[in-house]
């Protein structure tokens, strides 16, 4: 199966995810599923750029996901599918049950959430969602950059 | 020109005085926009002044030389009245392409490539002369982006997208690497030519031992052992010889 590393990260596109995370799993493709930038011209252009010409970039949205992870776990690609909020992940558990694992790669400070974690800040309702999330049987780990340690959720939260 | 561009352009060259790690850069993008941001209507007391720069000390990440960018896309977005969520998305689609853009074109490009003719120069011409030639070439790619940076940002906006992606930073971007290897290669054997002008036949065999052990290894070990690394220790194991 071609689905390398599903990742919460509220900064999407960034050094860590390409660098550290791509070199790590050697993805060759990156899924971002979100609904305000798969709507959205100017975002989707920045976050491409901030993709390698040696990696493949995708957009979809939540409705729209489905189709787009099913091809990503029958391909050979070797794909990162990174999402933005909690919420976003939600969803897409919802609507699909190919998502086994989740990384929690950062989620940082803002309304009314709470530090767990040097780079997680979540709400009560947040936690509450990703424990629904472990109850469904899929596994939920923080890990930052490939280098550390998984810390599984009920450590922080 | 916008009243406070030279004032801002000024204020980005000590943006990373203010670096700390819970906000990166944010204070520095805050202090830097705050010249482009004082006539907003209300000015320095009004409520707009007062939110834009709020928004702007929050965390923030980016290469430091294409921070104009960010700085005048962002003031500018302040002076459009775009929607706060916008904003706040701006200022995170940005982060990423501003970091990786700039690691490419300058730590993989400009910097190794200005080091190697530095190199060659100081060999060639006299110690002099790469250090002048070092500061000269690389500043002049260095404050070409930052001067371009602001007023490029400052003029597009929420379509700043379309300038770091415009047909010349692309090709900057597709022969930084190339441009960079091109000059080390040249400079490399240069270098080593005249490190070893000293040497007879014995010893330059001990470095040709020294150097395919240390390429064989830092292959098989990297990244626990690069070639970084092997050199560093090589330099300590022969300071160590040379004294004892």
């Amino acid at each position: 199966m071609s689905l390398k590393l599903v990742r919460l990260d509220d900064r999407l596109i960034h050094g860590q995810v390409v660098v550290g995370w791509g070199n790590a799993v050697a993805a060759d493709r990156i899924l971002l599923i979100d609904d305000d930038v798969a709507a959205n011209d100017w975002e989707r252009e920045l976050y491409a750029m901030g993709v390698p010409p040696e990696m493949e970039v995708a957009f979809a949205t939540v409705d729209d996901c489905v189709d787009a992870l099913e091809q990503s776990v029958n391909s050979k690609q070797r794909t990162i599918v990174l999402v933005g909020d909690v919420n976003t992940l939600v969803r897409v558990c919802d609507a699909t049950d190919v998502v086994k694992r989740v990384n929690i790669g950062g989620i940082h400070e803002g309304d009314g959430r709470a530090k767990r974690l040097a780079y997680v800040f979540l709400t009560d309702e947040e936690v509450q969602a990703l424990k629904k999330l472990e109850e469904k049987g899929i596994e939920v780990t923080a890990r930052d950059v490939p280098t550390t340690k998984p810390i599984p959720l009920e450590d922080f939260a | 020109m916008k009243r406070g561009m030279i004032e801002s352009w000024l204020r980005i060259l000590l943006l990373q005085a203010s670096w700390n790690y819970e906000r990166l850069v944010g204070v520095g993008l805050a202090f830097s926009s705050e010249p482009l941001l004082r006539d907003l209507p209300g000015g320095k007391e009004g409520e707009r002044y007062r939110t834009a720069m709020s928004r702007a000390s929050q965390h923030f990440n980016g290469h430091p030389y294409l921070m104009g960018l960010a700085v005048g896309a962002l003031t500018r977005t302040e002076h459009d009245e775009v929607p706060t969520e916008t904003i706040q998305r701006l200022r995170t689609a940005l982060a990423g392409p501003l970091g990786s853009v700039g690691d490419k074109l300058i730590w993989a490009g400009l910097l190794p490539a200005c080091s190697a003719v530095a190199l060659v120069l100081a060999v060639w011409i006299s110690p002099v002369a790469a250090v002048v030639g070092f500061l000269v070439l690389y500043n002049l790619g260095h404050f070409a982006l930052r001067l371009w940076g602001l007023s490029a940002g400052w003029s597009s906006g929420l379509r700043v997208a379309q300038r770091l992606g415009s047909p010349a930073l692309k090709r900057g971007l597709r022969l930084a690497g190339p441009a960079a290897a091109l000059c080390v290669g040249f400079a490399l054997p240069i270098v080593a030519k005249w490190l070893l002008r000293h040497l007879d036949g014995h010893e330059l065999i001990a470095c040709g031992v020294i150097l395919s052990v240390g390429f064989i290894l830092s292959r098989w070990l990297w990244p626990t052992l690069g070639g970084n690394r092997f050199g560093l220790a090589a330099v300590v194991v022969a300071l160590v010889l040379g004294v004892l």
